[in-house]
């Protein structure tokens, strides 16, 4: 197959497509963009007070600020990947007749992907031009030359050209790696399933993950780690605690739907229960981005938390002691703390609202892919309302526990560092190890212990939103089932 | 009996003489029986006798006397109610094959039916073949293909009723031996 | 002399529901076999096992003496733009592209030049009387130009053996003749083999010969329920 045969299959396609093409070339410009920011925060070397935004000037946080940056381009380069199977039964059409034609199951996922390539490269450009026109645009130095943002410095070309291509090169791939769900045979399209049902094993993930997360905070007494170490088992702890709550979700989908089938009454549970157990990979499949997003939140929410009550307890502590100026704690203000937390809240906000399009995205290729399903029991009398309530109850029953469990799993991380932060530590160590002199405190706060309180609020503001961006995601999918429901999909080959 | 309509539609265009008019049957219809000299005489004359065809004229060039016939208007008339006139759809069943298998489950079993249906769908399929493989020829007229499309679909009808029964008598041995 | 192709003991499931339950066929070179047989007997799926779109999961398939069904994927799909043209019901042109690049996808599949491909492309629609359609899509065209441009495309390679399925299934009894017609006189004028599947008598009757499947085996009295026993 020549390379303009590649082309011309690959950009073969209707409206559908076109908009699948779109949305491609969309998430990957912000893909780009997000990871050109990365890439210009790093640029920048030393101490670089040259900036009004102390997140930049300090070489220690910078590391941290492109690191959300990147954590933003994620779910966003997931979502390119996602789109690979949006208008799929058209495509599937069209990949299965090109496979009768002759073509080889490698050259119809190559045609597929290329696709995916080319709306990538053409989103990745762009966001090189916007990203280029907006550092022209915001660089407004101050009266002493001070700017807001790095707009006066750029990566090296080499780092500029990869980023560009590594967008359409990730997409690609991962588009092909979702494609490995699907067989595309000359006779039709045909998606692996797997027959048993998921164990619950994920549970181990978190256990192991909640241990890792444990250890440096319970094992400093008795020995020292390095900076790095600790970096590694915080790091490789919320990891897998993340993996642990989106496999779980499968394992959760599935017993959701075995209770469904077993104590629900009508139509309604009966069909959602059933379509929990034939797929419970799905809900892991389509929520993977949220629930990440949600964790990453929760851990935010409760790592601000722990904060607060440490700078709470500098503040009794130097009131005790008379202090106003100065005294133990942070130097600076803890606003700036608050605004890194802050920082990591927005990008979980962004994330969440991609992930949501991706939840979208996914649901839309669900219903689609079993339209036909849907168009013959419309046919034969269900009523439409009772099918868009079994798929709002197919993604919302499992859903509410994962988030739950997502919550809870992030909350309980940071509280396994610390719950508790008791005032006055040297009055404690002199009364347990029996010295004198301190059996009378002069100061009776010396005694208080301050408790971490768990951030309810925030945590169901958090879980809130996620179920909201899911609503109107499963709102806008339940528009696609109304489309798909048309009697005309029962013709179409 | 349509071999009279026949010929009145075949005067229907002019005057004709008996030798003429068989000529132009055996023509129009390639795959009825010829029709033989004497059928033609003898359906002329009851046709003349009840007044709708008339003589119409001798010619004699070279041989033996050759009369020509005309349509009237009553045999036009007569023609466009037939022409018009609904038949009824086949109200009794007369078919050798049916009779055979009718009398093969009375006279003899299943079994003997069962391999008369096998022969017999063997014999439908090779004339089908011969007859498709005829009207697919690049010579074939229209007369050829009408006429070789209505056979087919006879064929293709008793070999329907051939492969139910034969679905049936297989039931029916069945239930016999066990 | 060896049949061109060949089935020995063709054995297909699916899951636990027997297709095909041990068949065996030979094709000669320029032949025209019909398979036929009630809804639901296995004749498709032998069609697929036999054109190498299905692997058969016992038996083999024999074309030019190689076991095509030890073969890849690739390989078998390869076979498909070189020696095996298939026909269908419908749906297997592709719903995007004109029905010259239809015609034209397996030489471009195989590594023609564009150029090149349209034009013989071009040239088989004539031979099939629809070469007015060239630069429409399959959706504005009638079924029975559709067939017709989906046997150019079968045929456009030149194939040795043509795998047709019920390919005049979806049209009208003259349109279905014609399509018929056409097929069975290129296919003559090619010398290329063909496997017609198909339910009707009247279809069967183009073939040189006829086979009978019922319950996933050869029935060798052309029907007959007490074969199997």
């Amino acid at each position: 197959m020549r390379p303009s045969t590649l082309t011309r299959l690959a950009v073969a396609g209707s409206r559908t497509d076109l908009l699948r093409t779109v949305l491609t070339a969309l998430s990957a410009l912000l893909a780009t963009v997000a990871m050109l920011c990365a890439a210009t925060v790093l640029s920048v070397h030393g101490w670089a007070d040259r900036y009004t935004n102390p997140l930049l000037v300090e070489p220690g946080l910078r590391p941290g600020v492109a690191g959300t940056l990147i954590l933003v381009s994620l779910p966003v380069l997931a979502l390119a990947g996602q789109c690979i199977r949006l208008g799929a039964p058209a495509r599937d059409r069209r990949l299965a007749a090109i496979r009768l034609a002759g073509a080889t199951p490698q050259e119809s996922v190559l045609i597929a992907t290329a696709e995916t390539a080319v709306a990538s490269l053409l989103g990745s450009v762009t966001g090189l031009v916007a990203f280029i026109v907006a550092r022209r645009q915001l660089d407004r130095p101050n009266f002493y030359g001070q700017r807001v943002l790095p707009t006066d410095v750029l990566p090296p070309v080499p780092v500029i050209v990869v980023l560009v291509l590594l967008v359409p090169v990730l997409s690609a791939w991962i588009g092909a790696f979702l494609l490995r769900q699907v067989i595309i045979t000359p006779l039709g399209v045909v998606r692996r399933v797997r027959t048993r049902g998921p164990r619950p094993w994920p549970g181990l993930l978190i256990a192991a993950g909640v241990v890792l997360f444990a250890v440096p905070g319970q094992l400093a007494e008795q020995r020292s780690f390095s900076k790095n170490t600790i970096y590694a088992f915080l790091g490789a702890g919320a990891v897998l605690t993340m993996a642990g709550v989106v496999l779980g979700t499968a394992w959760i989908s599935y017993a959701v739907g075995v209770l469904l089938r077993r104590y629900g009454r009508g139509p309604v549970t009966l069909l959602a229960g059933q379509r929990l157990i034939t797929d419970p990979w799905n809900g892991s499949r389509t929520m993977a981005g949220l629930l990440t997003a949600v964790i990453a939140g929760a851990i935010a929410l409760a790592y601000r938390e722990l904060l607060a009550t440490e700078f709470r307890s500098y503040d009794i502590y130097n009131a005790m002691m008379g202090w106003s100026e100065g005294g133990v704690g942070a130097p600076d203000e803890p606003e700036f703390y608050y605004g890194a937390v802050r920082l990591v809240m927005v990008a979980v906000a962004l994330v969440s609202v991609v992930a949501a399009a991706g939840v979208l995205v996914a649901l839309a290729e669900s219903i689609v892919a079993r339209r036909r399903t849907y168009a013959a029991l419309t046919a034969t009398g269900v009523p439409r309302r009772t099918l868009s309530a079994a798929v709002l109850l197919q993604t919302l029953t499992p859903l509410i526990p994962a988030l739950l469990l997502a919550l809870a799993a992030g909350d309980a991380l940071v509280r396994l560092i610390e719950t508790e932060i008791p005032i006055g530590n040297e009055f404690r160590e002199c009364v347990e190890r029996g010295l004198g002199g301190c059996e009378a405190p002069r100061h009776p706060e010396m005694a208080t212990v301050l408790h971490v309180p768990i951030p309810w609020a925030n945590l169901a503001l958090l879980g809130g939103g996620a179920l909201l961006a899911v609503l109107v995601a499963v709102g806008a999918g339940l528009l696609v089932l109304r489309a798909s429901t048309d009697l005309e999909e029962l013709r179409a080959g | 009996m349509s071999t009279a309509h026949v010929l009145l539609g075949l005067l229907a265009g002019g005057p004709r003489h008996g030798y003429d008019l068989k000529r132009a049957h055996d023509e129009s219809l390639p795959r009825a029986k010829p029709l033989a000299f004497g059928q033609v005489y003898a359906t002329l004359g009851r046709l003349e006798r009840d007044g709708y065809v008339t003589e119409s004229g001798q010619d004699r060039d070279g041989g033996p006397d050759r009369t020509s016939y005309e349509l009237t208007d009553d045999g036009r008339r007569h023609l466009d109610t037939w022409l018009s006139a609904v038949e009824p759809p086949a109200p009794y069943v007369t078919s050798e094959i049916f009779s055979k298998v009718v009398v093969a489950l009375h006279a003899a079993d299943a079994e003997r039916a069962r391999d008369y249906l096998v022969a017999q769908r063997a014999a439908h399929m090779s004339r089908m073949r011969e007859l498709t493989t005829a009207k697919s020829t690049p010579a074939a007229s229209i007369g050829d293909v009408i006429a070789a499309d209505y056979a087919i679909g006879h064929l293709e009808a008793d070999l329907r009723w051939l492969q139910t029964t034969l679905t049936r008598v297989a039931g029916l041995s069945k239930e016999v031996t066990n | 002399m060896s049949a061109l192709l060949s089935g020995t003991n063709v054995v297909r499931n699916y899951g636990a529901t027997p297709a095909l339950r041990g068949v065996d066929l030979a094709v000669d070179e320029g032949e025209i076999v019909a398979v036929t047989g009630p809804s639901g007997c296995g004749k498709s799926t032998l069609l697929h096992c036999l054109a190498g779109i299905l692997r058969p999961d016992a038996g083999t398939v024999t074309y030019r003496d190689q076991n095509i069904g030890l073969w890849s994927e690739a390989a078998r799909s390869r076979l498909r733009r070189t020696d095996f043209g298939v026909l269908f019901q419908f749906g297997q042109l592709v719903p995007e592209l004109t029905a010259v690049e239809n015609v034209a996808l397996p030489l471009l599949l195989a590594g023609s030049g564009r150029r090149e491909a349209r034009s013989v492309a071009a040239e088989w629609l004539d031979r099939l009387g629809v070469a007015e359609l060239a630069e429409q899509r399959p959706g504005a065209m009638s079924g029975g130009q559709q067939q017709r441009c989906a046997t150019a495309r079968a045929l456009v390679t030149q194939p040795r053996v043509l795998f047709a399925d019920e390919p005049t299934g979806a049209l009208d009894v003259l349109t279905g003749e014609q399509v018929l017609g056409e097929i069975v006189r290129v296919a003559r004028e090619l010398g290329t083999a063909v496997v017609l599947v198909t339910h009707a008598a009247s279809v069967a009757a183009y073939a040189d010969r006829e086979i009978v499947l019922r319950d996933g085996v050869l029935d060798p009295t052309g029907l007959g329920l007490g074969v199997a026993r």
